[in-house]
């Protein structure tokens, strides 16, 4: 059995649930922050033998601090292949070489579509926000998408605004009609508030798991969509202790991964 | 030559222009001069742009931007960006989406020669649902002539000028860098002229010594310019770090117009040249802070080339 420590911070549960959802020897495409974080958990306890690379051209970096961007210096020394943008995003990903893709999201819907692109009209946003960059390739190509996103009705929502990167865009088959490579897609939502999985049959996201501070019922009603509840949903497992360790000791032990608690993650 | 020549020569008013980094190397003291020599009604492009993008947009110099993100990363959205496009100040740009898979492979076209590329990104996303100034020319889609799947075509791009900072290049334009490449390569490859900004300028023997790192030759360079620290306050891998304090300096200064016009004033047009912006910077905040910024030295294995 795990021993599960209480003093542990919400952004650190979020990474351990990103972690477990790695298996051993997978390829991982990470973003920034959050994704490189839980990505490096499992290299240190499930999945020693993952490796993980970021588009901007660098595969299985030896960070010795968390990196704050994809383009972050500490990335370079130590790295096995450092190439660009072409090579990564198109010759490992494109390509069909990278198991899993980590994702966060402005706005996120229950088909797991993505918006990082504007709220409101197109033309005339209320929000401008980043814009795609990795997002859709790495939504398109991985085989299977984690995605990270604040709980809250804004956050979540039944159609988003704009799908900057496909999910299962309109439910079962939209991404094979439109030629988006077969077993790919996202596989789970990880919130501050839950766990959420995709429903085989209707590729919409339900509940796999709340986390120690919440409910099923705050779930539902912090969801924007009726948000079906797994038969056998549970409590999610809080941190194990080997887990807090990696990341307290290992991984960040300037404890930078608290600047997430404020904003919720992303 | 000093950047001012290269700028003044090799940068026209409504240019195409493509300008590398990826907080790697970002020619930064490039951005600067063309900001300072006003240029007008410029085409920007480059994979997942960040505070060099915004100021230039902020400063109005930019007409169309072919992109795939703008942010300034740890420090969130882009002012000037959302300014540009939420509120018009000082214009609003027009935009032509696209992402760091399809974009990259449109710059490999160019440099290539290739008229066009498939790509198996943008599919089943809105980013097909929105055209621009490319207009239908954006992407198309084509059965497959192999097998008849949907197949997403985008244009190849060839910019007027490329700009890109690198670690070191001889005098006549050879550029060798290292660290994360981001879109450099095959964007200063697909232009049809490039002004190279470097830490140092080699000697011709230097560059043979490990030519494997070069990634423009010379015989596409237009200028070659040395400027040290010219990438700040992004950075050179084995020169500088990151200047995250800087960082948030422009994060509050460009929150506001006012603010923002202060720090082009003070951080721009106030100083001549990189030497002067070197020596505002010292000045401003103290020679421990800019030595801080230095990299230490871990030297790899020298390779060796001998048969």
């Amino acid at each position: 059995m795990h021993t599960h420590p209480d003093d542990y911070i919400k952004p650190e549960l979020m990474a351990c649930c990103g972690a477990r959802e790695i298996t051993d020897g997978n390829i991982v495409i990470v973003g920034t922050g959050f994704p490189t974080m839980s990505a490096n958990i499992a290299k240190y306890t499930n999945a020693p033998n993952a490796t993980l690379m970021q588009e901007s051209g660098v595969y299985d970096a030896r960070p010795v601090r968390p990196a704050l961007s994809v383009g972050d210096p500490c990335l370079n020394p130590g790295a096995a292949m450092i190439g660009g943008l072409v090579d990564v995003m198109g010759m490992f990903l494109q390509s069909g070489w990278v198991d899993v893709g980590f994702l966060s999201g402005s706005q996120v819907d229950k088909f797991g579509n993505i918006n990082t692109t504007v709220i409101g009209d197109y033309e005339k946003p209320t929000s401008r926000l980043p814009g795609s960059g990795g997002a859709n390739p790495i939504g398109s190509l991985a085989k299977k998408i984690l995605i990270i996103a604040l709980h809250d009705k804004r956050r979540l929502s039944e159609r988003v605004d704009f799908i900057t990167t496909p999910g299962y865009i309109d439910g079962p088959g939209s991404r094979e009609k439109r030629g988006l490579p077969a077993g790919t897609g996202p596989g789970v939502i990880i919130t501050n508030k839950a766990v959420l999985r995709f429903d085989d049959d209707t590729k919409e996201a339900y509940l796999a798991t709340y986390h120690p501070d919440s409910s099923v019922d705050e779930v539902v009603s912090l969801t924007p969509w009726d948000l079906k509840v797994s038969d056998d949903v549970h409590e999610t497992e809080p941190p194990r202790e080997e887990e807090l360790r990696v990341v307290r000791e290992i991984l960040d032990p300037f404890g930078m991964i608290k600047i997430y608690e404020g904003r919720g993650y992303v | 030559m000093p950047m001012k020549e290269a700028v003044q020569r090799y940068v026209i008013d409504g240019d195409f222009l493509f300008i590398g980094g990826y907080i790697c190397r970002t020619p930064f003291a490039a951005v600067h001069e063309i900001i300072r020599q006003k240029k007008r009604d410029l085409t920007i492009t480059r994979s997942n742009a960040a505070d060099d993008f915004d100021m230039m947009i902020g400063a109005g110099v930019v007409k169309r931007f072919i992109g795939t993100f703008l942010s300034l990363g740890l420090y969130g959205l882009g002012r000037c960006y959302r300014r540009s496009i939420e509120k018009e100040i000082p214009h609003k740009i027009e935009l032509e989406e696209y992402t760091n898979l399809s974009l990259p492979m449109m710059l490999m076209a160019g440099s290539m020669g290739m008229p066009f590329v498939p790509v198996k990104d943008m599919a089943g996303s809105d980013l097909l649902n929105v055209k621009s100034f490319m207009g239908e020319d954006k992407y198309k889609v084509i059965d497959s002539p192999f097998d008849g799947s949907p197949t997403v075509l985008v244009p190849a791009l060839n910019p007027d000028v490329a700009i890109i900072h690198v670690q070191q290049a001889d005098e006549m334009g050879n550029a060798q860098i290292w660290g994360i490449g981001g879109d450099c390569k095959v964007g200063a490859n697909a232009a049809k002229k490039v002004i190279v900004s470097c830490e140092r300028i080699v000697s011709r023997e230097v560059i043979g010594k490990d030519p494997s790192r070069t990634i423009v030759p010379d015989f596409k360079v237009a200028a070659v310019v040395e400027e040290p620290f010219g990438a700040h306050p992004g950075y050179t891998p084995g020169f500088y770090d990151v200047d995250f304090s800087f960082g948030s300096l422009y994060q509050q200064a460009s929150n506001t117009v006012e603010g923002f016009e202060e720090f082009l004033n003070e951080w721009v047009f106030d100083v001549e040249d990189r030497t002067a912006y070197v020596g505002h910077y010292i000045e401003r905040f103290g020679y421990p802070t800019f030595k801080n910024l230095e990299a230490a030295f871990d030297f790899g294995y020298p390779v060796s080339y001998a048969y």
